[in-house]
């Protein structure tokens, strides 16, 4: 089951709302691309045999069912949304709250994500969900590996590289070192179009509104723009001696050399 | 409830890490303003031995472990001196280990969860934490809600806080109460395959000379290692470059590679592209080569010049010699 999140598309412009929340309908949406390389793990373990089926998660707005359907055009078998207002502005506790509680329900024997999301970057989906749910992690693989009843991934330390091993089930986070995810072939995305989806309340997943707290621990109190830098200095069209003058005039001036 | 701030303290080969080294500058700050103490949880090799920790800013050391397994296996120990010890804050290294440990937190405590963060304040008692968001294009300052528990789990980038110089202080150094770990306990380092070559830490480099694809080839590194030489730094990459093979992933900057804070980054035939943007531009000072007038960098980079890396940066280096006098 690999998890997903619809984001802002990278490069689109972002605005946030009075209420100081993303604005998301300003922004083209998009699978968060690091997902997009958990999609491609996934299928190419499905592909190896290694799995038997994939299926795709996403909690979000009813929107991010455009997401799973993508992920759907890519391939895989099915997909499962979990939505519900109360769900808008979800903190990482929260987030992983939900995803454990639909983990548990669907039962894959590895629950993938992609290291960290596009928007808000903290990394902690993964181990909270792995923490929720009472299974080992295994984090940051540049490539995930099922044998019998383990999985291994590959994982980069400060001078090298390490394997990771836990029994299954496990939840699991890859980096972009997995390989290019593919992209969704017409044939692919007219399958997707009859791949089963469904969509889940809280209540499906055995969670009330009160227990998640209005879906966050954690409140932005302020946004504002970043503190204006100073102009681009450029040095062009002159020879590279003089070049080079100008850079070591300006380390100089800066008290770098 | 308690004033005290506790931080994530890796150990590897024996030693504190510098994240280690530069939370306990900062928790040991944000004590003394919350009138509460710096507490380490240190684990990894050499943690049974953190006294070294007191130097640098801890008031008192609780030992998770100290055998060489995933950070997140220490989560059920952290987790129960959490609970017992009911620290204002929990800082952690936003490195994959740190980030791993503080998310099982997270999970088992139910806690607030902020970061990466580029500051960190205690105001009236209550965690402020400052935050570049959306790809650096909004600054956030965010807070626990009123009901949320304690400790505030703040993810805390490189160089955010710098490690104390010749402190002097003594730690006390104590084993975490005994905790069944639990099933986060049970992924295990089956294989561990150290680099040939010694890589350098870019997060405690002062000065960054990186390069893409613009090098070309692993041996096109070669002038930039000699700049980087000259200026005292290490080399960096972008992801074209640790892709190709040219230097290895450990080099890589940006949003999946490290994220770095030096004093100068030098960009080598890189684009800019946003995912590498993230990683490098709190650089204080940015220098691009680059032979695209239109490349992306020259719309963030301090100085940017248009030009032949392989012209540049050879001259670059003999002039930074001949100004130094060598
Ligand atoms: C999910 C995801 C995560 C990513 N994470 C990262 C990341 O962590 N870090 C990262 O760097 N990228 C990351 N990327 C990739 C990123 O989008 C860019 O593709 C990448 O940064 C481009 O690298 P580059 O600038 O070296 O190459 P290019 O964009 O190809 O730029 C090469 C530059 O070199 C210049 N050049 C060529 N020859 C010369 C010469 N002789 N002298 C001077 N200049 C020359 C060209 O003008 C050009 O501007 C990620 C992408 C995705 C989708």
């Amino acid at each position: 089951m690999v998890c997903i999140k619809q984001v802002p598309a990278t490069t689109a412009e972002k605005r946030y709302t009075a209420d100081l929340r993303l604005d998301r309908a300003a922004a083209e949406a998009v699978i968060n691309p690091l997902d997009e390389y958990a999609i491609e793990q996934a299928l190419r373990l499905q592909e190896s045999g290694a799995v038997e089926s994939v299926g795709f998660l996403s909690m979000g707005p009813e929107q991010a069912a455009e997401a799973l359907r993508r992920a759907l055009a890519m391939g895989g078998d099915d997909a499962t949304l979990v939505t519900d207002p109360v769900l808008a502005g979800a903190d990482a506790w929260a987030t992983a709250r939900v995803l454990a509680a639909a983990l548990d329900k669907l039962a894959p024997d590895v629950a993938l994500m992609g290291m960290a999301s596009d928007d808000a970057r903290g990394s902690l989906v993964p181990g909270a969900v792995a923490a929720l749910r009472g299974m080992p992690l295994l984090s940051y693989g540049s490539e995930l590996r099922i044998e019998g009843s383990s999985a291994r991934v590959r994982r980069l330390t400060a001078d090298g590289f390490d394997i990771v091993e836990a029994p299954l089930p496990v939840v699991a986070s890859v980096t972009d070192q997995v390989g290019e995810p593919r992209y969704a072939s017409l044939k692919g995305i007219m399958a997707a179009k009859r791949k089963p989806m469904e969509t889940w309340g809280l209540a499906d997943i055995g969670l009330s509104p009160d227990e998640l707290h209005g879906a966050a621990l954690t409140r932005v109190v302020e946004a504002r723009k970043p503190e204006a830098k100073s102009p681009t200095e450029r040095v062009e069209d002159v020879s590279a001696d003089e070049a080079v003058t100008r850079i070591a005039d300006w380390l100089a001036a800066r008290k770098l050399i | 409830m308690s004033n005290d701030v506790a931080f994530l303290a890796e150990f590897s080969g024996g030693s504190p890490t510098h994240a280690a080294l530069e939370l306990a500058a900062g928790a040991a700050d944000l004590a003394e303003g919350s009138k509460g103490a710096a507490v380490a949880l240190a684990y990894g090799p050499g943690a049974a031995d953190a006294g070294a920790l007191g130097a640098a800013g801890a008031s008192r050391v609780l030992v998770l472990g100290d055998e060489p397994s995933p950070a997140i296996t220490h989560a059920a120990a952290a987790a129960a001196v959490v609970r017992d010890l009911n620290p204002l804050l929990l800082l952690a290294p936003a490195t994959p280990n740190g980030r791993d440990l503080a998310a099982a937190l997270v999970g088992l405590v139910a806690l607030p969860a902020f970061g990466p963060v580029r500051a960190v304040r205690i105001e009236a008692g209550r965690v402020r934490t400052e935050q570049a968001t959306l790809q650096g294009t909004v600054i956030t300052v965010s807070e626990p809600t009123d009901d949320a528990g304690q400790p505030a789990i703040v993810l805390v980038l490189p160089s955010t806080f710098t490690p104390r110089e010749g402190g002097s202080g003594a730690a006390k150094v104590e084993p975490a109460a005994a905790s069944e770990a639990g099933p986060l306990g049970a992924a295990r380092i089956v294989e561990s395959h150290p680099a040939e070559a010694a890589v350098a830490n870019l997060e405690e480099a002062s000065v960054i000379v990186a390069g893409g694809r613009g090098v070309g080839s692993a041996d096109g590194f070669a002038p930039l290692h000699e700049l980087a030489a000259a200026l005292g730094g290490a080399v960096g990459a972008s992801r074209a470059a640790a892709d190709a093979g040219w230097v290895p992933y450990q080099l890589q900057i940006g949003q999946t590679g490290k994220v770095v804070k030096p004093a100068l980054y030098v960009g080598c035939g890189i684009s800019g592209a946003i995912q590498h943007r993230v990683g490098m531009q709190t650089a204080e000072n940015v220098l691009a080569i680059n032979k695209d007038p239109d490349a992306p960098i020259g719309e963030f980079a301090d100085l940017f010049v248009v030009g032949d890396l392989f012209t540049i940066v050879p001259k670059l280096t003999a002039e930074i010699r001949r100004r130094k006098g060598r």
